[in-house]
């Protein structure tokens, strides 16, 4: 079986999906690290946005960036497709069969993925358009003022109220999406998948969190 | 007609390798050339397709289930027997054989049963090798567990599903051949008639059970591994669709039908619990290790089972068999049952059941290791009886389990019609009167692994088999007939459906060809019989047609096969006046109420020459000669 | 007790198919759920109407052939249990049970509630054994194997092929079978020596049959008769890309 076909199989699919989206949630991880700098300041923030943007890896880090969500939105995007086509006849009647004592990992989040996924995609581009190819201030010493461009855009309770939601539904993506993605790693033991699952669900929640704190820090610091 | 097993001469051990020796060989590139056909999918089908295609063999298999996988061989729990001696306990394949000649009460033929015994311990060996996760110790070694009363330690057994392990793995194998091209799989087919041409059996008709078309498949060997004919009792232990049909449309065909009065009514089968009932549910015979069977000592206790003191309990199976306790065999066991139930102290609402107690078990060995031991169990009688096996014993009742009889076959397991050869439950030849446990399953996979491609070959490498075509007029005129018999039972339109008339025969058979047997009974049996066929093709209603999947019209063409076959079963009950194993008449008991074997008499296999429906049929008989183990009276006391 | 039916009747393959109304009367606690479905089919037979289809045979949970979706639910209401070990105790008088086919498209129906699973056949047939002939086998004990070991070889092999697995996915996706049979000889020494070439082919069959992809979200395992936990499917998948690297 040649690689690429085996990467087309259903279990190949998943993997690079798996792959992917660790690779996303890791730099999700990267991004809030540095925006935590905003706390500590105008000049940590823009300092350290400057390196990142001044430097010429950023390009080739970006098209690696770009090339993986493509990736990841296509091979979800065509499973979806084709998983809808393996049950052309739907149930009149269908209930999960999930109780308290099952080992079901199926939740609200699970069967939302196509969706949470969906409504990530265009957050990420109001996100790009609203701060990578927003307003361009620039500091005293000629670096992007990230700093005052952020001040500006959570002054804006609507923009805040936004970014909370969409938070949210990262996470909702992420609360499935990181078990599912050891599970598709085939990283399984009866000991230590339920830790597993309920690392990545703190995880989850951290990241998520630590991103929706953010905004709201930043509306608030402005009204004072 | 005297008829000739076939059996090698010489010493019993070197039977089976002297004819091995002697079988003709067909050679691997002419065995392309060979056409077989295998009818069932069960441990014997699957294993002879499997064996077949792997000797280069083209085989077409039939099934009339969606799947091979789903033949009734799948439900047995208990165990595969095997004489490895593992446990140092004695064991031999001398015993083995010695232990299934006297359990089978002695209507068996030794030379087959010595070869089952030689070939038990490969059976084993194939098995690991294929995957078949049997249980084993911390050692890593395969377990073993004493099973059915055996006195050592051979049973071989995958959690109590000993049955699908095996035939997942014979099934398994079957699918590579599969895969390998050799073996073709014909799902949803029901073989309706068996095709002979010039006194050989060269093909046979099926109906598509999806489509309704009637198919002719030639062959130069057609297998039948089809199984028992337990259903036509109605309630049995077999699953619905097991059935005779085919094997009676081949005894129609030229197949002599042999002992069909041997079955086995096993002892601890879930009670039956309403008309509704549409099987009954076997609980492995392992659990008569651990459970106590008792009944209340005096007619008509109603008490519940915990207010009933052990001084008002009658332990009746250690009471009247101190040495082997609990652990008689079925048939001794199942008759035991009947007869206090008929005394009036059964148990249950219906006194139709007896107590199976693990009261005592629990306290000594604690409830965990009963419930390692037999937890399936214990929750699949929950289920179906809403009660707590361990805190109210279960109630248990005699069903009707496995047929011993079935078409008769020589030493090559070959039927009276050259070229057509019987394997497995369908066949009559290994278990005498009585079935011992975990027995079937290394009869089925010993026919199908280890004995059919050679007898089969030798069949093929030396029989001058001219081409027949699927045009062939015999074909033609065995569709006809099927076709003739699904157009009359349609016709019919009348106001009984199959399955009452199903009932029908079944509780005539159960009655009267039970677990005991009367001259009389049987005589009245036998007219019943011949009344309810003609109101069967008097007032039979089937509904739908013949063109599309109809499980009805299915269900009407074996039941009308039933109405047919328990004619000689009765008969063959009538005409075998002794007792012997399964077979309990009456008339033939000792003073103590244990059967009475008639040797002198009776020491031959019954095989029935069809000679037309309502014509009484013909028996021929096969003197069984015991040259190794010489018939005594049974005793487990 | 009474209760109502809502069932799916479908005459053919392809064909349409609605949910059809009945009453089933004289129902029994004690009455298996296949067995009421024999008791309506007696009254239609007897009206000379066509009766329900529906696959069944050794009626105690082991032969796989049974399996409509009861209520929404594969295999109904009990846990670890087939369709023929539901007992009418488990619904109430008056109850409506919607009864429809396990639906897929790799499970095309033939009517009513039959439908046709031999996809799982093939998948098997692809690879779902240990290639070795009859005759060859060394004794079964030459070769110890760890119990626990042996065990967890037998957890895997119960699966009875039901399709209830695939029923539940929302995908429809029977990596639940595929892998159960791929763990099962995975774990034995017997099964090593195939286990790359086992594991890709049989998930290339899937693939083939139109089965859909794993969701990981382990509906399979909570309407498995058998218990058999998605684990397998993680070992699956470790094995397949154990074997493409």
């Amino acid at each position: 079986m040649t690689l690429q076909k085996a990467l087309s199989s259903s279990i190949g699919s998943k993997f690079l999906i798996a792959l992917t989206g660790l690779f996303l949630f890791l730099f999700l991880v990267g991004h809030l690290a540095g925006n935590l700098l905003f706390m500590l300041g105008a000049d940590a923030f823009n300092n350290y946005a400057h390196a990142l943007i001044s430097n010429p890896l950023i390009l080739v880090a970006e098209g690696g960036l770009i090339a993986i969500f493509l990736l990841h939105i296509f091979k979800t995007v065509t499973m979806f497709v084709a998983n809808r086509r393996a049950r052309p006849d739907r149930y009149a009647a269908k209930k999960w069969a999930k109780t308290k004592n099952d080992r079901s990992r199926k939740t609200l989040s699970s069967t939302t993925m196509i969706l949470t996924g969906t409504i990530t995609l265009l957050f990420l581009v109001t996100h790009l358009a609203t701060f990578k190819y927003g307003p361009y201030y620039e500091t005293t010493e000629g670096i992007r003022d990230l700093y005052r461009l952020q001040f500006a855009v959570f002054s804006n309770p609507g923009y805040v109220a936004f970014y909370l939601v969409a938070m949210g539904v990262i996470g909702f993506h992420l609360w499935h999406g990181i078990s599912s993605a050891a599970q598709s790693f085939g990283v399984d033991s009866p000991r230590w998948t339920p830790r597993l699952i309920w690392t990545g669900r703190v995880f989850t929640v951290a990241v998520s969190l630590g991103f929706a704190l953010l905004p709201i820090y930043t509306f608030v610091m402005g009204r004072n | 007609m005297i008829l000739d097993s076939k059996t090698p001469s010489g010493p019993i051990g070197d039977k089976w390798d002297r004819r091995k020796f002697e079988n003709k060989l067909v050679s691997p590139a002419n065995r392309r050339k060979f056409q077989v056909i295998v009818v069932g999918t069960g441990l014997a089908g699957a294993s002879a397709a499997a064996s077949l295609g792997e000797l280069g063999y083209p085989v077409k298999v039939f099934g009339i289930h969606e799947s091979p996988r789903r033949a009734h061989s799948i439900a047995a729990q208990g165990g595969i027997n095997a004489a490895k001696n593992y446990r140092n306990d004695g064991d031999s394949v001398y015993r083995l054989f010695y232990d299934t000649i006297k359990g089978g009460d002695y209507r068996a033929r030794e030379a087959n049963v010595y070869r089952l015994a030689q070939v038990s311990v490969n059976i084993i060996d194939q098995c690991v090798a294929q995957g078949v996760p049997f249980a084993r110790e911390y050692g890593g070694l395969l377990d073993n567990r004493s099973f059915g009363g055996a006195q050592v330690s051979r049973t071989f057994y995958a959690r109590g599903q000993t049955g699908q392990q095996l035939l997942l793995g014979a099934y398994q194998s079957m699918m590579r051949q599969v895969n390998a091209g050799t073996v073709t799989l014909h799902q949803r087919r029901e073989m309706l008639d068996l095709v002979v041409v010039d006194g050989h059996a060269r093909g046979i008709v099926c109906r598509n059970l999806v489509t309704g078309e009637l198919e002719s498949h030639e062959a130069d060997a057609v297998l039948l591994c089809t199984g028992g004919y337990g259903t036509v009792f109605y309630l049995s232990t077999n699953a619905v669709n097991s059935n005779v049909t085919a094997a009676w449309r081949a005894h129609k065909r030229g197949a002599y039908f042999a002992n069909p009065c041997f079955t086995q009514i096993h002892p601890t089968c879930i009670p039956v619990s309403g008309d509704h009932q549409s099987k009954l549910t076997l609980m492995s015979e392992s659990l008569r290790n651990d459970g106590r069977v008792w009944v209340p000592k005096s007619q008509g206790d109603r008490r519940p089972p915990a207010q009933i003191p052990d001084a008002d309990r009658d332990y009746y199976l250690e009471r009247r068999y101190p040495a082997f306790g609990n652990l008689v065999p079925r048939d001794v066991a199942s008759r035991a049952a009947k007869a206090v139930c008929d005394e009036g102290r059964g148990a249950g609402d219906s006194g139709l059941s007896v107590y199976l107690d693990f009261a005592d078990a629990i306290k000594r060995n604690g409830e965990d290791t009963i419930k390692a031991r037999y937890g399936n169990l214990f929750d699949m009688y929950a289920r179906i009886t809403d009660e707590n096996p361990y805190q109210v014993p279960m109630r248990i009742y005699p069903a009707v389990h496995y047929t011993m009889g079935g078409l008769w076959v020589d030493y090559n397991l070959q039927s009276t019609v050259p070229g057509l050869f019987v394997l497995g439950e369908a066949n009559f030849s290994d278990h005498g009167a009585n079935r011992l446990g975990a027995s079937a399953l290394m009869q089925g996979l010993a026919d199908g692994y280890f004995v059919a491609p050679y007898t089969v070959a030798n069949y093929l490498g030396g029989t001058n088999l001219p081409p027949v075509k699927a045009s062939h007029d015999a074909f033609g005129a065995a569709k006809a007939d099927a076709q003739g018999r699904i157009d009359k039972v349609l016709q019919v339109k009348g106001t009984r459906t199959v399955r009452e008339f199903h009932r029908a025969i079944g509780a005539i058979c159960w009655d009267h060809v039970g677990m005991a047997r009367t001259e009389a009974g049987l005589a009245g049996a036998i007219s019943q019989i011949r009344t309810l066929r003609e109101e069967f093709w008097l007032d039979v209603i089937v509904p739908g047609d013949a063109n599309n999947l109809n499980p009805g019209l299915d269900y009407a063409g074996r039941v009308a096969d039933y109405m047919e076959f328990a004619e000689v079963l009765a008969l063959d009950a009538l005409e075998r006046r002794e007792s012997c194993g399964g077979h309990f008449r009456e008339e033939s008991q000792t003073p103590d109420g244990e059967a009475l074997r008639k040797d002198d008499e009776y020491s031959y296999v019954s095989a029935w020459e069809f000679k037309g429906v309502g014509a009484p049929p013909e028996l021929h008989k096969e003197p069984l000669i015991f040259e190794e183990v010489h018939p005594t009276q049974r005793s487990y006391k | 007790m009474v209760v109502k039916l809502k069932v799916w009747r479908q005459a053919g393959p392809g064909q349409p198919g609605k949910l059809v109304d009945y009453v089933a009367d004289k129902v029994h606690p004690d009455m298996s759920f296949l067995e009421m479905l024999d008791v309506v089919n007696e009254g239609l037979i007897r009206k000379g109407d066509d009766p329900i289809a529906f696959d069944s045979d050794c009626r105690e949970g082991i032969c796989g052939s049974c399996g409509v979706v009861i209520d929404g639910i594969p295999h109904g209401p009990d846990k670890g249990a087939t369709t023929c070990q539901v007992h009418m105790r488990r619904f109430k008088n008056g109850d409506t049970i919607t009864i429809e086919p396990f639906r897929a498209r790799a499970f095309p129906v033939l009517k009513d509630l039959v439908v046709n699973r031999s996809a799982f056949d093939r998948i098997i047939a692809a690879g779902g054994y240990v290639s070795m002939n009859v005759g060859g086998a060394p004794d079964a004990n030459s070769l110890p194997i760890a119990k626990a070991m042996a065990d967890q070889a037998m957890d895997s092999a119960q699966c009875i092929g039901c399709g209830a697995c695939v029923a539940a996915c929302k995908n429809a996706a029977a990596h639940l079978f595929t892998s159960a049979k791929i763990s099962h000889l995975g774990v034995l020494p017997q099964g090593e020596p195939e286990r790359d070439r086992r594991v890709v082919r049989m998930v290339e069959q899937m693939d083939r049959e139109g089965f859909g992809s794993c969701s990981n979200e382990g509906e399979c395992e909570a309407v498995c008769p058998k218990k058999i936990s998605i684990s397998n499917i993680a070992r699956m998948n470790r094995d397949f890309l154990r074997a493409i690297v």
